[in-house]
């Protein structure tokens, strides 16, 4: 009995020990952006290729994909964790870049330095993917599992691409007074998103909108007084820093 | 006992002195013991089979156990499905493996009451521990080996020997996987010698094999647990249970060895202050039981 | 020069917690002698026992044995030396010829046919090939003595060899152990029951609560002990008591317990204490006088006497 609690007031005071040194360390993870920026694009590069591979595309090496990557996991930037995203962008000529210039890749990190990476269907396709002899074979880029060196560089890549500003509201709803509010979001990105948005209906121009986003931010922004009977709306976004669409026509309800 | 006995009557007056035993021969009486117990044989059986159902089933899965290192390939790939295996091997197979035989060779002495024979004969306190402390991770090397030869073996034979998608993407052909696979599953010597030095000090610390034999099994759960999660990342080197994960390394491209020399410095580290501690308490430990 | 001794302990002391197991005890052991430890449980020999075989370490004083010590020459000490202590531990899950060979592993080998010669010894050559966890007790310690001769000590170290034996198995562990005396071995024996230490040893040592109660040779002891004691039940009680006037080397008194006699109640009686002649002559006397004797019948042995004086009512020596 007394054996067994000097065991358990030993194992204590071990593990209070080694927790006081974690504290006091600062977490000291080997998970940053730097390495997940490296790895992510040199494990891409291959899956990809193997993809084009597969899929009987010629000329693709993981070389002449001159993949760049940008990772933010929406805080500190270091530490395991599923919110963990990427933004990459690849050369391959049968498969051009959207607008933005970039796919978006969500990453699960965990604290041993393997993470498994989900890329985006639009830029490399689903779970499954008809192979040049007409099967039908798992994708081997859709979703990968990979592992960093802890011991490898931990310079920052440099990379960054302009957040991509989204409009998330599909319709318009003014108020009496002929006011109506659209959401955008400022995506993972440099230095938020800044411009304008032009307001025209029916082809006539009611004045534009500016916008001030950080990155990862929401916010709703007031158009000017829509004339009652708008049936829709046409906005215009120009931007001074971001990227994303330049228009699109919402329908006005109510 | 009859009057007819037969006697050394001249000897005990001539000779008086009993040799002083080898390591080799106190090495020899720890596995006769070992041999003669059907835990050893349960085991190393266990190692031998027990990866043969387990690859089956995972093969016949309909859905890879994609949360897992290589579960995603484990029911398209031998290789993916041995490497699985071994992920899952480490988490507490391995350090139960280790343990039966290692967290119980110092306290069965004290279940069966036999450190007073063993102690009364020629042998030092110094030699037994070694011969014990040989005997036992000699039998946790042996039982990995077993483990690891069979579960790639029965792995490929059901999974097949494609080329393997490793974890920087590349392809890896055949034959360099069979040997990555091989050299992975010995990575875990060095840990697995770690566990067994932490039951033999818990089994002598303890003098309860149901403490040695539990008690690295739970402790390794424990730091399984610590090393997978966030913010305490800082313990990690120290956790005997990272250096089981230094394989990735391997498969990596490029491949990165790093965790592996840190992984022999942590479980040589565990070792020494293990045995060190063992030794000592055995040492000037006081026989009064048994 | 003096002879060197077989056991030269002096002043040994080791404390558990705030108990005194073992108090100051010195215990000396000529070559070939056959020595007892004797002693109520819980006096200490086995702890004491534990000390001369560097199981247990002494708080104070030192055990030399063939003027070996643990602090000069470690296991060496037990060159020569062997024994059991308490029951003798073996592994269960082996033969008994398995677990005779294995422990010779630990004594550097033993030398061909030692084995069997000494499995012949204590009569376990038929079971030897028996798993020992199907032993019974008195079979596990004849093979504990069995271990030991597989040493070839020069001495042979005993704790309550006999201890859990029916009747049969006692009056064997003594003779074997008689023999091995006999066989020039020095034998130090510990002990509850005087009978055995008086049948079998030459010197000893009582023990009472860690300390030392008595130490010397039997003889000597003998010389110190109280006159045997008996009990007398006859047809006239009384008039045998008074025929005790005449007889002035014996004590008689009545029975305080009084005397449980087959087929009756309990019987008055009378206990007679005086040497034995004189003891004779006054029993002599009874019968003469025509007073029928129902029951004359030696109560205990002198030693047992004196060893119960020694050790309950801690009479020093």
């Amino acid at each position: 009995m007394r054996r067994s609690i000097i065991t358990a007031a030993v194992v204590l005071l071990v593990l209070a020990g080694l927790g006081s040194v974690a504290v006091a360390t600062g977490g000291g993870s080997t998970v940053t952006s730097a390495r997940l920026e490296r790895s992510l694009t040199a494990s891409f590069s291959q899956v990809y290729s193997q993809q084009a591979r597969l899929l009987g595309h010629r000329g693709v090496t993981p070389a002449s994909l001159h993949a760049k990557a940008m990772c933010d996991n929406g805080g500190s930037n270091v530490g395991p964790g599923s919110s963990w995203n990427c933004l990459m962008s690849f050369h391959d000529p049968s498969n051009p870049m959207p607008t933005t210039g970039y796919g978006k890749f969500e990453l699960n990190v965990h604290s041993n330095d393997c993470y498994t990476a989900g890329s985006p269907s639009t830029l490399v396709g689903f779970q499954t993917i008809t192979d040049k002899q007409g099967r039908t074979v798992n994708n081997p880029a859709y979703e990968f599992d990979a592992c960093f060196d802890p011991g490898s560089s931990n310079e920052p890549t440099g990379v960054t691409f302009p957040s991509a500003l989204t409009i998330t509201t599909t319709a318009l709803t003014p108020d009496p007074q002929g006011r109506a509010t659209v959401a955008a979001l400022c995506g993972t990105g440099a230095d938020g998103c800044v411009g304008s948005i032009e307001v025209t209906t029916h082809g006539k121009k009611l004045g534009s909108v500016p916008f001030h986003l950080a990155e990862n931010e929401t916010a709703k922004l007031t158009l000017p007084q829509l004339p009652p009977g708008t049936k829709e709306a046409d906005l215009a976004v120009t931007y001074q820093q971001g990227v994303g669409s330049s228009g699109t026509t919402l329908p006005v309800q109510g | 006992m009859t009057a007819t006995s037969t006697l050394p009557t001249t000897a005990p007056v001539k000779a008086g002195t009993p040799g002083r035993p080898g390591l080799g021969a106190t090495i020899r009486w720890e596995l006769r013991k070992l041999r003669a117990q059907h835990r050893t044989k349960a085991v190393l059986l266990g190692a031998l089979l027990g990866p043969v159902p387990i690859a089956l089933v995972i093969h016949a899965q309909g859905r890879p156990p994609k949360d897992t290192l290589f579960g995603r390939y484990a029911t398209t790939n031998g290789f993916a499905l041995s490497l699985l295996i071994l992920g899952f091997a480490a988490q507490w197979v391995l350090p139960l493996l280790i343990a039966v035989v290692a967290g119980d060779i110092f306290s069965s002495e004290d279940t069966h009451g036999t450190w007073k024979t063993v102690l009364t004969r020629s042998a030092s306190r110094a030699q037994l521990f070694t011969a014990k402390t040989v005997t036992a991770v000699g039998f946790a090397v042996l039982t990995l080996l077993v483990l690891s030869a069979s579960t790639i073996a029965s792995s490929v034979l059901v999974g097949g020997h494609q080329a393997l998608t490793g974890l920087g993407g590349q392809l890896i052909a055949p034959s360099t996987a069979l040997k990555l696979v091989g050299a992975s599953w010995l990575t875990t010597i060095p840990p697995t010698i770690g566990f067994a030095c932490l039951a033999i000090l818990l089994s002598v610390w303890s003098r309860s094999s149901a403490v040695g034999i539990a008690a690295p099994v739970v402790i390794g759960m424990v730091m399984q647990l610590v090393g997978a999660m966030g913010g305490v990342e800082a313990l990690r080197p120290f956790l005997l249970t990272t250096p089981y994960e230094a394989w990735h390394g391997l498969l990596s491209a490029p491949r990165f060895t790093g965790p592996l020399v840190e992984g022999l410095l942590t479980t040589g580290a565990w070792a020494a202050v293990t045995l060190a501690v063992s030794f000592a308490l055995l040492r000037r430990r006081d026989i009064t039981g048994g | 020069m003096t002879t060197q001794l077989a056991v030269d302990a002096v002043g040994v002391t080791k404390a558990f917690g705030q108990v005194r197991a073992v108090d100051d005890v010195t215990i000396q052991v000529a070559p070939g002698e056959v020595y007892g430890v004797l002693g109520p449980n819980g006096a200490g020999k086995t702890t004491f026992l534990r000390m001369l075989f560097g199981l247990i370490r002494p708080d104070a004083g030192t055990i030399r044995v063939f003027d070996k010590s643990w602090d000069s020459d470690g296991v060496g000490v037990l060159d020569g030396v062997a024994g059991f202590i308490e029951s003798p531990g073996f592994y269960p899950y082996l033969t008994g010829r398995q677990n005779l060979e294995g422990l010779a592993l630990l004594d550097g080998g033993a030398r061909p046919g030692l084995v069997e010669e000494v499995l012949e010894v204590v009569d376990l050559t038929d079971r030897a090939d028996r798993k020992v966890g199907g032993y019974s007790y008195g079979m596990r310690q004849r093979l504990g003595v069995a271990a030991s001769l597989l040493r070839e000590p020069r001495l042979l170290v005993l704790d309550e060899p006999a201890n859990g034996l029916d009747p049969a198995g006692i009056r064997d562990m003594r003779a074997l152990v008689k023999r091995l005396a006999a066989s020039g071995l020095t034998v130090l024996l510990s002990s509850h029951n005087m009978d055995e230490v008086e049948e079998i040893c030459d010197n000893v040592t009582i023990m009472n609560r860690g300390g030392v109660a008595y130490h010397g040779s039997i003889t000597d002891l003998r010389a110190m002990a109280p006159d045997p004691g008996h009990l007398l039940d006859t047809n006239d009680n009384a008039g045998a008591r008074a025929l005790a006037a005449d007889h002035p080397g014996i004590e008689v008194e009545r029975a305080e317990d009084g005397l449980t006699v087959v087929g009756q109640e309990a019987a008055d009686g009378l206990t007679v204490v005086g040497q034995e002649a004189a003891v004779a002559a006054y029993v002599a006397d009874v019968v003469r006088s025509g007073i029928v004797l129902r029951v004359f019948t030696p109560t205990r042995t002198p030693l047992e006497a004196l060893f119960f004086m020694l050790t309950d009512q801690e009479v020093a020596a």
